[in-house]
């Protein structure tokens, strides 16, 4: 039998979690360093309501590009994340079987639960959980929630995070992720590589320096403004695009190690306000702070 | 009654529990059921096993109902509640009321009025039903979580539990979960539960459900598994202490699957590779019969030897890929020569009062030289060697490899120098700067590695003293009771007669902080180190007494100190020995009772009117001449056995002579005889010390 291409993996996951009540949402429009940061997870995980999605989202990690050199390393990948909230009973079982839906069979490997929690020094969010290994390899983020914004979340989400080009490489018995069949007669290479080469450049060696620090400047300050206008989704727009801002200036090595502590101070403290603003905004029951 | 006794048993059923959260918990269920049954049901044997998804406590023979009891409460006094009559005031009424019985039955006792209830037993399961949630509420985690409504804390969920006495269930909710009779094995190869009709079954029904309860019998498994597969590449396998434990609560079943590497990985240094293999995968290198590394490594997997093959790949290829980084790191790191890495240093911080990793570096330089120079002429020592190796200990912090794999600071520092042409002398004593690093592990094997590392820690235990960075109670983030340790292990392993005291006073000198206090921090210092060489002389068999009485001038050269303690140690053999102990010390007390009187005064032959004074005199003469002449021979065991003779003298002294007589000069001349007898024997040891074993 022919294995998964790239695409039919999503489209297996998709249908695998929509099966299973969640609404399947889209990537969300800017650059971002983990599907954590999809509005779906950041907000989703943040209120008492009961929150289920699924969804493909393209991560960037500017420090890890290698100009599309080394074959298990990019600067762009893709997460396929689920939301669960309340946690389901036996999530871990519920796990297993979406390895089942695509091709995996537990029985026929070694499947391990490592011990690795999960902390997001920006988003000052922090959860309990496991890195599961398929024959080593590490395959998917498994993740309780705890806080975020570092208040305590209740109910608490469960967020898995399937790295798809591992998962598929495995699938396909490819040793270069660009190598991939991607689906649609295309290979990952075909769609990826080239990215991987002018971004590597941009990143390590062409980035602008003075004007990306000048717009963390401008939208750390305009999510500012925005907080103060009580507007946390658009203000969290600002959040995701200083997260970013940040990744690209120490990808080009223009922070240094006391700045970089500060600039992440800088990141959570707004990442903080927006989450307190929406859940005033949100959860009328809560005791509203500000006044 | 039914019956008298039953088993109990309690699994808890977890989602997969970090592996080193178990065996912590197990000790405590084990000693949390017992302590709660204490005083309420009568038990035969508690037993607990488990593995990363269950907790499990077996109870056997417990009580089927806690006795029977009269408990008792105190009220006011007879004289108040009770008219002259007999009868009862309406407050008296009230309070037995209270307690459900008439006032005429309240019991006086001592003149005060109690009421005394029965107390019915309370059937075990009621007993458990209250336990359970008590004692699982109480177990401590390394880190907690919640997960569900209730909010309760646990290291991990947990998905069901199993509770029953007898073929009772005992019914508790806990976190969300209701408890039964059925029994989980494997949840990918046994994903139904089996129903237990009482705990007899338990065990069985997990091990038809591939998992190994026992965390022995799995140890026992993984061993066979882990020799047979040795075995099968040709070599055996390194079986490291730490990664045997952890891989015993990662698996419930554990299948060893064996794999060959290619040779152009084991090109890579053997540190680096097994480091590789052990911390990033949990794999288990193998080693040839020469006990170098061989081309093979071992995996565990959780469950059966089925579809091995496709494991057998999937490690491979991801092991190949970790390989792939860490030859990428080490090939960036050997393009740059250590030496040139010592400017990065300085943008290194060690700790905030003390520096950067730089200047941390340059005092371990000057620490090493100075050291390196006071033992020139008693240890062979080739300072160059010293400085050029101490300059680069801290270099290997900044390189790539290093980075990744924090514990192979040292190692890849010595792969380092040797590339870079330093030559074995210098590589070695950078590979061994951390040594011993742990109990039972090498010291750094030449001298010159020894005065660097010797440095390095001093360095270490001063700066921290200095900053006020002392570890109380078992909070030590800097290490400082090991570096201790180290220090005395290397001054003694190494034989290399240091004065600690003057090594010490130069290390705090040149620390960039300073003391209010400097004699005071120095003194708690030493003492830190003091409590770290009577442990490791412990370890060795030595007793308490016997290491208190060589304490004085011990640092001056701690060589010489375990020399003086193997002496006392040998000599306490000599039936002789014990009573002279005993003589000693009250020749000790008398001296030191007059040592102001004394003062380095020595007894005059012409005030020795006793026989038994002369003859004590004269054979101390001789005894402590011989003695004198064996101890500077560096013959201490010999040194106190010459002087053993001396105590039938003494003991014929103390029988006819007076020391505290009215006349001052015969007084003083009698304890100054004593005292020089102390002071032979204190060469050695203070005998004072030693304690009668009959006492």
């Amino acid at each position: 039998m022919k294995p998964l291409s790239f695409q039919e993996l999503i489209l297996r996951l998709q249908g695998f979690w929509s099966e299973r009540g969640c609404a399947i949402v889209q990537p969300y429009d800017l650059e971002k360093g983990a599907g954590t940061f999809n509005p779906a997870t950041f907000f989703g995980a943040l209120t008492s309501a009961p929150a289920r999605y699924a969804y493909a989202e393209p991560c960037r990690r500017p420090a890890d590009g290698r100009y599309g050199d080394n074959p298990n390393r990019l600067g762009k990948y893709y997460q396929f994340q689920v939301l669960l909230k309340p946690a389901p009973a036996g999530v871990t079982d519920l796990y297993q079987e979406s390895l089942r839906a695509i091709g995996l069979d537990p029985k026929e490997h070694d499947l391990r639960w490592i011990e690795d929690d999960w902390e997001s020094p920006t988003l000052g969010a922090a959860g309990v959980g496991w890195e599961v290994w398929l024959d080593g390899m590490e395959i998917t983020q498994f993740t309780y929630f705890q806080q975020m914004g570092s208040m305590p979340l209740k109910p608490v989400s469960v967020e898995i995070t399937y790295g798809l080009e591992r998962i598929a490489m495995y699938l396909q018995d490819k040793d270069s992720v660009f190598d991939l069949d991607y689906g649609g007669g295309r290979s990952y290479g075909d769609l990826h590589r080239q990215q991987e080469r002018e971004f590597s450049h941009f990143h390590f060696e062409d980035a602008d320096v003075t004007m990306l620090a000048r717009h963390f400047n401008e939208w750390e300050a305009d999510g500012e403004r925005l907080v103060a206008k009580r507007l946390p989704l658009a203000a969290y727009d600002s959040v995701v695009k200083v997260s970013h801002l940040f990744n690209v200036l120490e990808a080009r090595g223009a922070i240094s190690v006391t700045e970089r502590a500060r600039y992440i101070g800088r990141v959570r403290g707004l990442a903080r306000k927006v989450m307190q603003l929406y859940i005033e905004t949100m959860e009328p029951k809560a005791p509203a702070e500000a006044a | 009654m039914a019956k008298t006794a039953a088993d109990f048993l309690l699994d808890v059923h977890t989602e997969p529990l970090p592996a080193r959260f178990v065996a912590p918990a197990l000790e405590q269920m084990k000693a949390g059921a017992v302590e709660r049954l204490k005083g309420k049901l009568v038990h035969g044997e508690v037993s607990v096993c488990g593995t990363l998804r269950h907790l499990v406590v077996r109870i056997d023979g417990l009580q089927a109902s806690s006795q029977d009891s009269r408990e008792r409460f105190k009220g006011p006094k007879e004289s108040v509640w009770r008219k002259p009559d007999g009868s009862f005031t309406p407050a008296a009424e009230g309070f037995a009321r209270k307690y459900g019985i008439p006032a005429s039955e309240l019991k006086p006792v001592d003149g005060v009025l109690y009421a005394e209830v029965e107390k019915k037993g309370e059937p075990a399961v009621v007993v458990l039903q209250k336990l359970i949630p008590e004692l699982l509420g109480a177990l401590q985690f390394p880190k907690f979580m919640t997960w569900e409504e209730s909010g309760f804390k646990f290291g991990r969920p947990i998905r069901a539990l199993t509770a029953l006495y007898g073929a009772e269930v005992v019914p508790v909710t806990l976190a969300g979960v209701t408890s039964g009779r059925l029994a989980y094995g494997h949840p990918t190869y046994a994903p139904k539960p089996v129903s237990l009709a009482d705990p007899s079954g338990h065990a069985k029904a997990l091990r038809a459900g591939s998992v190994l309860a026992d965390p022995a019998e799995r140890r026992a498994a993984l061993l066979a598994e882990l020799e047979a597969a040795g075995k099968s590449a040709g070599g055996s396998v390194d079986l490291d202490p730490e990664l045997v434990d952890e891989t015993v609560f990662m698996t419930e079943t554990p299948a060893a699957v064996v794999e060959r590497l290619k040779p152009e990985h084991m090109v890579l240094p053997a540190a680096l590779l097994k480091m590789v293999m052990k911390k990033q995968l949990k794999f288990f290198p193998v080693l040839a019969q020469d006990g170098r590394l061989a081309p093979a490594f071992v995996g565990v997997r959780d469950g059966l030897h089925q579809g091995d093959d496709l494991v057998r790949v999937g490690y491979r290829r991801v092991l190949e890929a970790r390989f792939n980084d860490a030859a990428f790191f080490f090939g960036r790191d050997c393009a740059v020569r250590l030496e040139s890495r010592l400017p990065e240093l300085e943008r290194v911080t060690y700790q905030k009062a003390l520096g950067s990793m730089a200047e941390k570096a340059g005092r371990v330089s000057a620490l090493a030289a100075w050291i390196a120079d006071s033992l020139m002429g008693s240890a062979p020592l080739d300072a160059d060697i010293v400085a050029a190796a101490s300059r680069l200990v801290y270099a290997d912090l900044v390189t790539d490899v290093v980075k990744e794999f924090p514990e192979l600071q040292g190692a890849m520092g010595g792969v380092y120098a040797r590339r870079d042409g330093l030559g074995d002398a210098v590589a070695a004593a950078v590979e061994q700067f951390y040594f011993p690093v742990g109990a039972g592990t090498a010291v750094p094997a030449t001298p010159e590695a020894a005065v660097v590392s010797l440095a390095g820690k001093l360095d270490g235990l001063a700066g921290c003293f200095a900053a006020g960075l002392i570890p109380t109670g078992s909070a030590d983030p800097f290490a400082l009771r090991r570096q201790a340790l180290g220090v005395v292990r290397i001054l003694i392993e190494r034989n290399l007669p240091l004065n600690l005291n003057e090594a010490v006073e130069q290390a705090f000198r040149l620390q960039p902080v300073s003391a209010a206090d400097a004699d005071a921090l120095n003194g708690q210092l030493m003492s830190f180190i003091w409590t770290r060489a009577e442990s490791y002389f412990e370890d060795q068999g030595f007793k308490s007494d016997e290491i208190r009485s060589v304490r004085t001038g011990a640092f001056e050269d701690l060589c010489g100190t375990q020399r003086r303690l193997s002496a006392v140690h040998a000599v306490r053999s000599d039936p002789a020995f014990e009573p002279l102990a005993a003589a000693f010390k009250r020749a000790s007390n008398i001296s030191k009772q007059m040592r102001f009187e004394l003062q380095g005064k020595l007894p005059d032959r012409n005030l020795l009117k006793e026989e038994a004074e002369r003859t004590l005199h004269e054979k101390l003469l001789e005894l402590d001449a011989a003695s004198r002449a064996r101890f500077s021979a560096g013959d201490y065991e010999g040194a106190l056995k010459t002087l053993v003779p001396i105590k039938p003298h003494l003991d014929h002294f103390f029988d006819k002579v007076m020391v505290m007589v009215e006349d001052e000069a015969l007084k003083k001349n009698r304890a100054a005889l004593l005292k020089s007898l102390v002071n032979a024997f204190n060469r050695v040891a203070d005998l004072s010390e030693i304690q009668s074993s009959a006492s």
